[in-house]
Formats: C-alpha cells, sequence, structure tokens
C-alpha cells in the first residue's frame, strides 16, 4: 500500500514538473529535454524486440525515417492532419516490420543481424531514390507543427509527452499480459514453444511490427525536432546511438530506454562539436556494456538491492 | 562489357578477401566479427603514415602494417572478444559493432577526414585483347585467389584441423591437448592479415579515407552469406560474384541499382537458401 502511494506521488509529482518545465527552462534545454523523450519512446521499440523478443534487429533508425519521412510527407504534401499522418506512416512502418520480419521468423543470431541492416540498407537506398517524397540525397525540411495554438518549442514537448506516455504505459501493459510472456518465451525456449501451441513465428512477426510502429511513432516526431532530415540521418551513426540507448540503459526493462536515452542526449551534448570524440565515447560504452553490465545501467539497483539482502540475512537468522 | 567485369572482379577480390577474413574468424571462434574491414583499415592507415613521414617504402611498410594489424587483432581478441566467448551471437554481434565503432573513431581522431592516396610501386595498366587491366587490379585479384588457395591448404594443415574442431566443440579438443586459446589467437591474427591485405589494396585503387571500411563490411557479410559461411571457396566465389553482379547492374541498370543489388541478393539468399549457394544443405541445431 505504502509503496503505491510512494508511486502515486512519484508519478504526480513528475507530471507537474513535465508540465511547467517549459515556463522555468530556455528553449535549447526544453529542444533537449525533447529529444530525451523522443530517444526514450523509440528505445521502447527496441527493448521489444531485442529485450523481449531476443531479435538482433538493426533496421530500426530506417523505421525512425519511415516515420519522419512519411509523416511530413502525408501532412505537409497530401494535406493530411498532423496526428493522423503520425498515426498512418507509423502503421505502414509496422507493415514493412512484419515484411521484415518474415526471413527473421527463419533466422537467428547474427544472420538476423546481416539480413535487418540490409533491409535498413534499403530503406535507406528508398529514402535516397523516392525524391519527390524524401527530398533524395539533399534531404527535406520538415514543415512544423504548432499543436493546441502553442510555440512549436511547447508543443513539441506535449505532444512527445503525451507519446511517450501513451507508448510507455500501452507497452509496459502489454508486457505483463500472456503476449508479453509469450515474447520472452520466444527469446528463452523457443525450441519449447512449438509444443505448447504458440507460434514462434507469430510472435517474432507481431513483435516486429510493433517496434517498427512505435520506432515510426518516435520517428515522426525526432523529425519535427530536426526540421531538416536526410536519408543519412537515418543510417548508421543513429543506429549506434540507439544500440547504447537500449545496451547502456539495460535492453529487458522499459526504463533501460528512459535511462539510456539521457545518457546518449548528454553524451551528444557534451561532446557536440567534437564528432570523433562522441563517436568514440559511443563505441567505448557499448563495449563496455556488453563486457560487463549485459543488463545495462537499470540492473544495477535491483542487483545492490539482492546484495544488500544477503548481506542482511545471516544476522536475521542469528536474532 | 568486358571491362566491367573486370572491374566487378576487381571489386568482388576485395569483398572475396574480407569474407574469408569474417569467415576464418567465424570457423575458429564463432564469432561474426563486424569490426572486420575497419581492423584493416587501422593498419593500412599506418602504412600510409609508415610512407609519408617515414618515407619508408611500399615493400618495407605494408608488411609493417600488416604485423601491426595482426598484433593489434591479438589485443583486440584478448581484450574485448575472449571475455564473452562463452555467449551467444547477440553479444559478440554487438561486441564487435562496438569495436568497429571505437576503431572508426580512433581513425577519424588521428588522421581526420582528408582522403589521402597510397603510392604503389606498381601503377599503371596493360591490354589484353582491347581491354585494359591495371596491375591495381591484377594485384587485387590475384591476392584474392592467393589468400584463398593458401586459406584451403592451411585448414587441411593441423592448426586448420584444430580449429575446426574446436568450432564444432569446444570442450573435447582442451581434453585431447588442443591450446584453445592459442587457436583463437592465430584465427584472429590471420583474419587481420587479409583484412589489411584487403583495404590496402582497396584504398590504394580507390582513395584512403576514414569512411572506407563501414560500406564494405556489409558486402563482405552478403559475399560470406552467399558462399554459406563455413565454405572458404564459396567465400570466394560469392565476393567476386556480387563485385561482378553490382559492377554489371550499375553500368545496364543505373547506379542506383548497384547500391540495392547486393542487399536485395543477401535478403533473397537468406530466405531461400541460408546455407549458402556453393554448400552441402546442413542440419539445423535445435
Amino acid at each position: 500500500m505504502n509503496r503505491r502511494l510512494a508511486t502515486a506521488v512519484l508519478a504526480v509529482a513528475l507530471a507537474a514538473v513535465a508540465i511547467v518545465l517549459p515556463d522555468f527552462v530556455n528553449a535549447y534545454r526544453l529542444f533537449l529535454a525533447t529529444l530525451i523523450v523522443v530517444f526514450a519512446t523509440a528505445g521502447v521499440g527496441l527493448v521489444v524486440i531485442m529485450g523481449w523478443t531476443g531479435q538482433i534487429a538493426l533496421a530500426h533508425v530506417a523505421f525512425m525515417g519511415i516515420g519522419a519521412y512519411g509523416t511530413n510527407w502525408l501532412f505537409s504534401d497530401l494535406g493530411v492532419p498532423w496526428l493522423l499522418s503520425l498515426l498512418l506512416s507509423a502503421l505502414a512502418a509496422a507493415v514493412v516490420g512484419v515484411l521484415i520480419g518474415f526471413p527473421a521468423a527463419r533466422l537467428r543470431g547474427f544472420y538476423l543481424a546481416i539480413a535487418t541492416l540490409a533491409f535498413a540498407e534499403l530503406i535507406v537506398r528508398f529514402f535516397v531514390e523516392a525524391d519527390t517524397i524524401t527530398g533524395g540525397i539533399a534531404g527535406k525540411p520538415i514543415e512544423i507543427i504548432q499543436l493546441f495554438g502553442l510555440d512549436p518549442d511547447r508543443s513539441q514537448w506535449y505532444i512527445a509527452l503525451l507519446l511517450a506516455v501513451v507508448v510507455f504505459t500501452a507497452t509496459d501493459r502489454l508486457g505483463r499480459t500472456a503476449f508479453g510472456r509469450c515474447l520472452r518465451m520466444v527469446r528463452d525456449a523457443e525450441v519449447a514453444t512449438g509444443s505448447l501451441g504458440i507460434s514462434a513465428t507469430r510472435y517474432k512477426l507481431l513483435a516486429f511490427g510493433l517496434s517498427g510502429f512505435i520506432a515510426a511513432l518516435a520517428g515522426g516526431l525526432f523529425g519535427q525536432l530536426l526540421t531538416y532530415v536526410s536519408p543519412d540521418t537515418f543510417h548508421t551513426a543513429l543506429l549506434i546511438q540507439f544500440l547504447v540507448v537500449v545496451f547502456v540503459g539495460g535492453v529487458n526493462r522499459l526504463s533501460g530506454a528512459v535511462i539510456g536515452a539521457i545518457f546518449v542526449v548528454v553524451s551528444r551534448e557534451l561532446f557536440q562539436d567534437v564528432g570523433d570524440w562522441q563517436r568514440l565515447v559511443f563505441g567505448l560504452s557499448l563495449v563496455l556494456a556488453v563486457r560487463f553490465l549485459p543488463g545495462g545501467l537499470t540492473s544495477l539497483l535491483p542487483r545492490l538491492r539482492e546484495m544488500r539482502r544477503l548481506d542482511r540475512q545471516p544476522q536475521e537468522a542469528l536474532s | 562489357m568486358i571491362q566491367q567485369v573486370i572491374a566487378g572482379l576487381q571489386a568482388g577480390s576485395t569483398y572475396a578477401m574480407l569474407a574469408l577474413a569474417v569467415v576464418l574468424i567465424l570457423k575458429a571462434t564463432d564469432v561474426p566479427n563486424f569490426a572486420t574491414a575497419d581492423m584493416g583499415l587501422v593498419p593500412t592507415f599506418v602504412g600510409w603514415q609508415l610512407m609519408d613521414s617515414f618515407d619508408l617504402t611500399y615493400w618495407l611498410a605494408i608488411p609493417a602494417a600488416i604485423l601491426f594489424g595482426m598484433v593489434l587483432a591479438l589485443v583486440i581478441e584478448r581484450i574485448a572478444i575472449r571475455p564473452i566467448l562463452a555467449e551467444s551471437h547477440f553479444a559478440t554481434v554487438l561486441m564487435t559493432i562496438g569495436v568497429f565503432v571505437v576503431l572508426s573513431a580512433v581513425i577519424q581522431l588521428i588522421w581526420g577526414s582528408e582522403p589521402r592516396r597510397i603510392d604503389a610501386p606498381f601503377s599503371g595498366n596493360f591490354e589484353v585483347a582491347g581491354n585494359f587491366v591495371t596491375y591495381d587490379q591484377l594485384a587485387t585479384i590475384g591476392l584474392g585467389a592467393l589468400i584463398t588457395a593458401a586459406l584451403l591448404w592451411f585448414f587441411k594443415s593441423p592448426w586448420g584441423v584444430r580449429m575446426q574442431a574446436i568450432a564444432e566443440d569446444r570442450v573435447t579438443p582442451r581434453l585431447l591437448g588442443v591450446r584453445v586459446d592459442r587457436v583463437f589467437s592465430i584465427s584472429w591474427a590471420l583474419a587481420a592479415a587479409i583484412a589489411t591485405v584487403a583495404m590496402t589494396l582497396h584504398t590504394q585503387s580507390t582513395v584512403l579515407t576514414d569512411t572506407a571500411g563501414a560500406p564494405l563490411i556489409l558486402k563482405a557479410f552478403v559475399a560470406a552469406t552467399m558462399g554459406g559461411f563455413g565454405s572458404i571457396i564459396g567465400a570466394f566465389l560469392g565476393g567476386l560474384a556480387l563485385g561482378v553482379i553490382e559492377n554489371l547492374a550499375g553500368f545496364y541498370i543505373g547506379t542506383g541499382s548497384r547500391a540495392a543489388v547486393a542487399m536485395i541478393f543477401v535478403v533473397l539468399i537468406l530466405m531461400a537458401k541460408p546455407e549458402g549457394l556453393f554448400s552441402k544443405a546442413r542440419p539445423r541445431e535445435v
């Protein structure tokens, strides 16, 4: 009961801080905060496919590209309302995600890494070629939206928050249902799925679709934040940042995406003017996380708690 | 047409050499090495530096670079790879991607992004039946074939047999007195030497830049996929085929298709015949 109350109080306090934040920080800080929220939201998609389902999926940032380009095309060129544009592009990305999932259902380990990298490359190639939609290799300015009659910065912040809350709660709920347990079963005991009447293929396809959907939702907002996107935006450099988001943060937990997003956006900021150092920091943190911290930073707290519990136990037994 | 095929064979031989480096490490240690190209690019830069600031000749600088590459690979294998060898491909894929990022960042930090030229002592071209062949092309294709032959021989030698035995089963060979760690080191050092040769030849016939490695690594994996990852000759033929098809597609269909063809190819192969085009079917592990 106490714990629930504490969580509720914390949630309300966080919401209050989030709502009044634009009045207390300058436009640039607000931009960074929005970027963190968008990165965390996109990270949720990676947690679903890599963390829960255990598939090496390296096409994530290409899905973000589908969201960014698709939303802008529908909204700016075809006059579809912005939120609807975002939703439609996310659905398109989900379909592409399922398509990518088809070979994935048969492939495992690094074969899957190669296939998804190749798909990502093809999608980026498509961004280069489809220049009526994407502006080709030169890129395309993104038409900025202003929802609720707010200035662009605030409007982006509130949309990002809203989207993040929806994505995090929905995914969290989903993770606790039979669906979520089936995904983890595909990861931990794929051999056994067949004998229990669970189709591993079906769940892999759904996981790929869901992760593409989430990536594109975040991608639509990411485009808004960048104000200008080119095919290169959604290439290796961003992919590496997202690998850092989930593997430094912790790939099995949704909170890992938040911690990882803060880590990456702050690192981007600290090493902004020295791009090479930024790359080195991301590379080293990925190497160190894989080597020493397979559960990411979010695994530290439960581990610490466990150690304290083990420390205490003998004394309790004595008394 | 023939000119395109020759250019394709040259590109293909580069893919093939990198694919061989991938297959070698995969066969011995079961690690899919996404850092292969940059493990060859760092020593290539070292070789360029030796020629540029110490006036070493090509024939001294490149062997020194290869040696440097082998030592670098031993260090990487020892500190980054071996501690996580027992884990799944998930961990090793991410680790080698991380190593790739670190290496390419180090190249940028030391040498920057400015393009450089490697002056090879063999330049120019000769004519065969109305077609021009450059000495670079001849060297690349010839060395690709030579390395393939050498690896075929190597896998029949005692060290090669041990390597394959370890890839199959890490426990039994150790019980039989095989120094597993030494076999791992040898495979990484050899792969790095091959990658250095590939990257040197590639950058001297084009241009030496910090980003030369990234586009090649996926091509190397595509070539290895075509060969089915287990087969030396398959990786070589896969690389050549990929290079030729790419060049012909670029020439006859358009430059846009050139970049896409490899990706479409690998997806189709993985879906239809994941064991590769040149190898016999193998039962899947459960």
